[in-house]
C-alpha cells in the first residue's frame, strides 16, 4: 500500500541510518514535524533493504555504522540510486579537510556534526531540498 | 552495422607543464580527447570559446592561491555541465568547503593516484551521459 497525504501528494520520504536510538528518535520527530515519512535503519542490511523498497527524497547517514567511515559508501550508494535526493552524513566531530573531501567524492550534500540539534539539521536539509526543487544547479553546503 | 562511440573529452588545467604533459599522455592513452591550459584565465577562455568538455580537471593554486576554484565555477556553469575535478596539493578547510558548496564532483589530493582519478572520471562521465548531471 502506498501512503498519500490528504492533498493527494505523495509524502516525502526520509531514510535515517544510525546506530544510536536517541539520535534516530530526535531526527525522526523533527522530520515528522516537517511532513516526512521516515524509514529508520540501524545497520547496513536494513538500510539496503529500505533502498530497494522506497524512493527517498532525503537520507541522513551516520559516518560510522559498524566501524569508522563505513557510512560513507552507503551515502555514496544513496546518491547514485536517488540522484535528486539530499544525502547528508552525520559525523562524530567537526568536519576536517578529509571529511569534506569524502563528502565531495561520495556526492554528499551536507555534513553535520552529530551534536547539532535535530531540528536545525532537518531545517537545513528541508531548505536545501526546497532550493534544489527550484534550481537545477548544485546546492550542496556544509553545516557544522 | 557501425557502432558510433563518442570520444570523451577532457580539459586539463595546471600551471606545471610536466604535470600537464603526464596527464595528457595518461588520458590520451585512455582514449580521451585532451585540451590543456596552463592558467585559469586560459582555461576559462577555452570553456567560453570551445563549447563542451565531458570533464574538467583543474589544479587549485596557479596564478594565485585557490584560483582553480574559478575554473571549477566556470566549468559548473557550462551547459551541458561537465564532470568537474579538482586536484590539489594544498587542500584547506576553506577551499574544500568552497568546492563542496559549489558542487565539484571529485577532489583528489596530490600526489594523485592516477588509477583512482581515471576510474572516477570514467564513472562520472558515463553517469552524466546516461542521466545528465545529478548534483
Amino acid at each position: 500500500m502506498t501512503a498519500k497525504t490528504t492533498s493527494g501528494k505523495m509524502p516525502r520520504m526520509a531514510l535515517l541510518v544510525h546506530v544510536d536510538m536517541g539520535i534516530l528518535s530526535s531526527l525522526q520527530s523533527a522530520l515528522a514535524e516537517r511532513g516526512f515519512t521516515t524509514i529508520v535503519a540501524r545497520d547496513l542490511p536494513t538500510a539496503l533493504l529500505a533502498i530497494t523498497q522506497h524512493h527517498f527524497d532525503v537520507a541522513i547517514v551516520s559516518s560510522q555504522l559498524l566501524e569508522a567511515g563505513d557510512g560513507w559508501p552507503l551515502a555514496g550508494v544513496l546518491h547514485l540510486v536517488f540522484p535528486k535526493a539530499v544525502v547528508s552524513v552525520m559525523a562524530p566531530s567537526e568536519p576536517d579537510v578529509l571529511t569534506l573531501q569524502a563528502a565531495i567524492n561520495y556526492g554528499v550534500r551536507e555534513v553535520y556534526e552529530q551534536a547539532k540539534p535535530a531540528k536545525e539539521v532537518v531545517g537545513s536539509i528541508v531548505a536545501t531540498l526546497e532550493n534544489s526543487s527550484f534550481s537545477s544547479g548544485s546546492n550542496r553546503s556544509i553545516i557544522q | 552495422m557501425h557502432t558510433m562511440v563518442l570520444k570523451r573529452s577532457v580539459l586539463l588545467v595546471d600551471d606545471e607543464s610536466s604535470i600537464l604533459q603526464t596527464l595528457r599522455l595518461v588520458f590520451e592513452r585512455e582514449g580521451y580527447e585532451v585540451a590543456t591550459a596552463q592558467s585559469s584565465a586560459e582555461a576559462i577562455g577555452l570553456l567560453d570559446q570551445s563549447g563542451h568538455f565531458d570533464a574538467v580537471v583543474t589544479d587549485l593554486n596557479m596564478e594565485r592561491e585557490d584560483v582553480g576554484l574559478e575554473v571549477a565555477r566556470a566549468a559548473l556553469k557550462s551547459q551541458p555541465k561537465p564532470a568537474v575535478v579538482i586536484c590539489t596539493g594544498f587542500a584547506s578547510m576553506a577551499n574544500s568547503r568552497a568546492a563542496l558548496d559549489m558542487g565539484v564532483d571529485y577532489m583528489a589530493h596530490k600526489p594523485v593516484e592516477l588509477k583512482d582519478l581515471i576510474a572516477a572520471l570514467n564513472r562520472l562521465i558515463s553517469r552524466y551521459r546516461d542521466i545528465g548531471p545529478f548534483k
